[in-house]
């Protein structure tokens, strides 16, 4: 019966785009149409304030040490004392980082203490000159509401804000802002917002949460 | 306030011992080691390889068992006990348990006890990452905290000094600070405060903790409780790039490690050489690395216009350079300086000056010294070693706490250990604290204090008794500027018939030695040879090629030429005779009248604003090479940095010129010009830069050695690899043959007579250690630290004048300042503090007039 596959075969190929006409196409009317990202997508950073407008960055470094790929540059310096820009001693009054270099791995985020720099679902970062994807202080700080700002894009039609809003999370593995209830517990913290965010205990219960939305 | 004891009994002998140790068996952790009898317990585990935790413990400081950390089980006839390993002595047959369960127990309960009131804001503590407190909370600590309590708070930081901040929260009371300031520098200015749970380091009340070695108790913080200000929030530890060198603000070279960030010194720390600086630094040393990142300094080559300087291309500046000192007979051109660049810049000069130029005039000292000779080649020579092995040390030169303070330190520690100290000064110094006897004489009447101690003068009798247990180490110099230079010599002479002589020259400035060395002198050619010595120079013509006949002239002789003349150009390198010269007027006068003058600086100076052509240099941490120190020990400096904007190093200029002048200099390689020098020079020989970098175990090595022999010479490729690197025979190395026949230099003093003077005022005129000087002016941290400048009187010369402290006196006619009455200044004596803004323009002479300002109204 070789003769008979052989006859056939060529023919099953053409079931496979038979199929899929059915199903519709997988490409997108990007950017007219945007997929919904993933709650833990690793899209660019911001810098966080608390309610009270401080600046949550300390300057500490950590994330500038902990980077593989060598694309963050900070520096501290003594705080103000009668104009403080952080609570504490020392704030960052140097933050870059290099998003051309930078892998959006996350480890700044997961060494930050203070939770000052969370990753958003913002990626769209095309630019036409390579200084501008050195994004300082000015492009990583969020708004005193806790919207990012986002320099040179101000008007981009390619943000949605609403998105942004819904929220996207980072996972802690330890007690977030060291208090003694998050101790040992995995959870989510909601970043791009102002504030201290209660940790949803989604991660450690088994269920985790996901946006009813995300695609899959 | 706690004093230093003076006991010389039941005092643990330190780490080194003088005598072959004796040594005893003892058990750790059920393995038999051996150890040096009376060792602490810690050190001797440590050297067994069994690291035992500790904040308190400090080789160099006394025990004081304070942090508890170190407890380890040791067997007694009782069982066994806990202990402090750092508190206690090995003893044959000692049974110790650093691992046992009890001591794990004992470790973490500790280390939970000091984090109880630790702030843990490490994130923003300039200690974590390289923070024992961190460290061992990883190693050895429990991991978690029971303390739920709110921690104990305390304001911070506070600033104990210009230089330092404190930051009582994460303080854990170990004392090494205290000990520090107590013990090593003899400042007791910080102690404990309060009690229990509120017990806090303070300083005492309106006295601020104003130590020459402040910085030092901030490197041995074991946490971050004790930060300097100029490094506060500048890095974090795992941004620093570290670059081992030598410091070279005094001519002690102490061992320091450069660390930089993003291409700036960021911080300078003490490195251990036991033999130099014990790892202390001045904080001089470590707070003066702001004059490199200075933004005054000189970037590029500077030609003088009629309004000022104009900047101009290092081709231009060659060109001018080469083409007007080529139109001059060689002996019209003289250089000042070079004591403050490296041995192989001093050595480029030194060949520059004595075969392209065709001059002997070159002198590194800027008549601030004392004969060349005496400084290069003194015999016998100490070592900085041999003040620790002295019975009796001599000190007759320059205050070393404010000039030479590591050295102030080492002579320090002889002292604790139990030496005698006899210092002459004609005023109070940092030493006299200490000393066994202190002869104060009024200023220019050296000889007579001489002539007594020579003659058994009967005053003398009680400093003679103490001067007569040898081995009596001499540390010789110039007390003053204004003193005759002679004086050292006679100094040295008289040092030279002690017991067990042996004479050590305190020259002041950076890497003077090596520029003598490398034959920055008028009477000198590289390697100690006298240029009298023909043998010896016949050898170094047949490298160089010939030398010039004519006599050198020193810097005096050369800066009266130039205005008689006889010199038309002058090469100042990193020289500002203006400032350090004796007489400023003359040598301002002498830089004005030269046909032509070139300025090897990194700063426009009072003297390199009357150059015609200014080139900038690269300064210390820029440069690489080798520098030799006060008892002839060659090291290494390295270069962390890039010179900034277009400066360069003194050789690559000067083979630029050299080039351009028709000539051949040397290479541009440090390496090969280090080597260049193992062959020329007869002190040096066998001694190259790659040689000590790789085979010299870090400490340098004394010039003349018997060890440099062994030294093998490297190809440059191979300088930059690692000590396994090394090419053996067949790889193209080999061994430096001396020169045969040519040996260095010894220089025995003689008794000058130096002539009293008899006017009826006499100047003691010496820097402090915070001065006018460039570097200390350009240096942020410690350019407000200069103390407001007085005029010295002794009371009865008070009196006479009928001032009072504060009363303005005017001395020379041209000096205005207050007067501080001092029992410790002799009578006619008036001490002023040299190379001080405010005394700027005073001529260095023997004898001054005084003159109270009467209130006209």
């Amino acid at each position: 019966m070789s003769w008979l596959s052989d006859l056939l075969g060529p023919l099953k190929g053409f079931l496979v785009p038979l199929r899929q006409i059915r199903k519709g196409p997988v490409t997108r009317k990007y950017p007219q149409v945007k997929r919904v990202k993933p709650q833990r997508f690793h899209g660019r950073h911001t810098l966080n304030r608390y309610p009270n407008g401080m600046e949550k960055c300390i300057g500490c470094e950590l994330c500038a040490g902990v980077c593989p790929a060598n694309c963050i540059y900070v520096r501290g310096k003594d705080n103000p004392p009668d104009n403080p820009v952080s609570p504490g001693e020392r704030w960052g009054f140097v933050y870059e980082i290099n998003m051309l270099r930078c892998i959006f791995c996350a480890m700044c985020v997961e060494a930050c203490p203070t939770q000052a720099i969370t990753m958003t679902h913002l990626f769209e970062m095309s630019v036409t000159n390579r200084d501008d994807a050195i994004y300082t202080r000015t492009e990583l700080l969020v708004d005193r509401d806790g919207t990012p700002n986002y320099p040179p894009h101000e008007d981009s039609p390619l943000t949605n804000l609403e998105e942004l809003r819904k929220g996207d999370g980072w996972m802690r593995a330890t007690s977030p802002s060291g208090r003694r209830e998050y101790e040992g517990i995995v959870a989510w913290t909601p970043s791009a917002r102002t504030g201290e965010l209660p940790a949803e205990r989604g991660q450690s219960s088994g269920t985790p949460q996901v946006s009813e939305d995300a695609d899959g | 306030m706690r004093s230093m004891p003076p006991s010389k009994e039941g005092r643990q002998p330190l780490s080194d011992t003088k005598n072959a140790p004796e040594m005893v068996n003892i058990t750790i952790n059920g393995i038999q080691h051996e150890a040096v009898a009376g060792e602490r317990v810690i050190i001797a585990a440590e050297k067994a390889g069994e690291y035992i935790p500790r904040f308190c413990h400090h080789p160099k400081l006394d025990p004081v068992g304070k942090c508890r950390q170190c407890l380890v089980e040791v067997e007694g006839p009782r069982g066994k006990q806990l202990l402090p390993s750092c508190a206690i002595y090995v003893t044959d047959g000692m049974v110790i348990d650093t691992q046992s369960d009890v001591v794990k127990k004992a470790q973490k309960g500790v280390l939970e006890y000091l984090l109880i009131n630790h702030p843990l804001d490490c994130p923003v503590c300039d200690k974590a990452g390289e923070c024992p407190l961190q460290d061992q909370t990883m190693t050895h600590g429990p991991g978690e905290s029971r303390f739920v309590e709110a921690k104990r708070k305390f304001k911070k930081p506070i600033p104990v000094s210009d230089l330092v901040l404190l930051d009582r929260e994460r303080c854990i009371l170990c004392d090494r600070c205290v000990r520090v300031a107590d013990q090593i520098a003899g400042d007791p200015l910080i102690t404990f405060n309060e009690r229990g749970n509120q017990t806090q380091i303070l300083t005492f009340p309106n006295e601020p903790f104003a130590s020459y070695f402040s910085g030092n108790t901030v490197q041995v913080c074991p946490v971050g409780a004790l930060t300097s200000t100029d490094y506060r929030f500048r890095a974090r530890p795992w941004d620093l790039e570290i670059t081992p060198t030598v410091s070279l603000r005094d001519t002690v070279h102490s061992n320091a490690e450069i660390n930089t960030s993003r291409g700036r010194v960021i911080r300078v720390y003490g490195a251990t050489n036991d033999h130099v600086n014990d790892g202390w630094l001045s904080d001089k040393d470590r707070f003066s690395f702001g004059a490199i990142n200075s933004d005054e300094r000189v970037t590029t080559p500077l030609r003088k216009t009629g309004t000022g300087f104009e900047e101009i291309t290092w081709a231009d500046a060659i060109d001018t350079v080469s083409a007007r000192l080529g139109a001059m007979i060689g002996t019209e051109v003289g250089s000042i300086g070079g004591a403050n660049n490296t041995n192989e810049e001093a050595y480029a000069l030194s060949k520059f000056m004595r075969t392209v130029i065709g001059s002997p005039h070159v002198d590194a000292q800027l008549g601030d010294g004392f004969e060349p000779q005496l400084a290069a080649a003194v015999i016998p020579r100490a070592k900085i070693d041999d003040i620790d092995a002295a019975t009796t040390i001599l000190v007759w030169g320059p205050d070393l706490k404010e000039r030479l303070p590591v050295l102030y330190l080492r002579v320090r520690k002889a002292v604790r250990n139990g030496a005698n100290l006899v210092v002459v000064a004609p005023t109070r110094t940092g030493l006299d604290a200490i000393a066994t006897h202190v002869i104060r004489y009024r200023a220019g009447s050296g000889q007579d204090v001489i002539r007594k101690l020579a003659n058994a003068d009967k005053s003398m009798t009680a400093i003679l008794e103490t001067l007569a247990e040898g081995p009596v180490v001499t540390l010789f110099g110039r007390t003053s500027i204004a003193e005759d230079p002679r004086l050292a010599e006679s100094v040295a002479a008289y040092g030279r018939t002690l017991d067990g002589a042996k004479l050590m020259p305190l020259l002041q400035r950076a890497n003077v030695f090596g520029a003598l060395d490398m034959g920055l002198a008028p009477n000198l050619l590289p390697g100690r040879i006298s240029t009298t010595d023909t043998d010896a120079s016949s050898h170094i013509e047949e490298t160089w090629g010939p030398l010039p006949d004519a006599l050198g002239r020193d810097t005096a002789a050369m800066l009266s030429g130039a205005v008689s003349g006889d010199i038309r150009a002058l090469i100042l390198v990193g020289a500002d005779p203006v400032r350090d010269f004796p007489d400023p007027q003359a040598a301002e006068k002498a830089l004005e009248e030269a046909e032509f003058v070139v300025a090897i600086d990194a700063f426009v100076t009072d003297s390199s604003r009357h150059a015609d052509i200014i080139l900038p240099a690269a300064l210390w941490s820029e440069v690489e090479g080798t520098v030799t120190n006060l008892e002839g020990r060659v090291q290494v400096v390295g270069a962390a940095l890039p010179p900034k904007g277009q400066a360069r190093s003194v050789i690559g200029m000067l083979n630029d010129i050299a080039t351009s002048m028709g000539a051949e200099l040397t290479s541009f390689d440090v390496s090969v010009v280090s080597k260049e020098i193992a062959t020329v020079a007869p002190a040096y020989q066998g001694i190259t830069r790659d040689g000590i970098v790789f085979t010299s175990s870090g400490a340098g090595i004394v010039v003349p050695s018997q060890e440099a022999e062994i030294i093998v010479e490297m190809a440059p490729r191979y300088a930059s690899m690692a000590p396994d690197a090394v090419p053996t025979e067949a790889s193209g190395s080999a061994v430096i043959v001396p020169a045969q026949g040519t040996q260095p230099l010894g220089y025995i003093p003689t008794d000058q007579a130096v002539p009293m003077v008899t006017d009826r005022y006499t100047l003691h005129y010496a820097p402090a250690m915070y001065d006018d000087g460039v570097i200390t002016r350009h240096a942020p941290s410690i350019a407000d630290l200069v103390r407001d400048p007085t005029v010295g009187l002794n009371p009865r010369d008070a009196s006479i004048l009928a001032v009072a402290n504060g009363s303005i006196v005017v001395v020379d006619g041209s000096v205005e300042l207050p007067v501080r009455i001092d029992e410790a200044v002799p009578e006619g004596s008036v001490v002023l503090p040299f190379n001080h803004a405010a005394t700027k323009g005073l001529q260095a002479v023997p004898a001054v007039t005084v003159e109270p300002i009467r209130d006209e109204s």
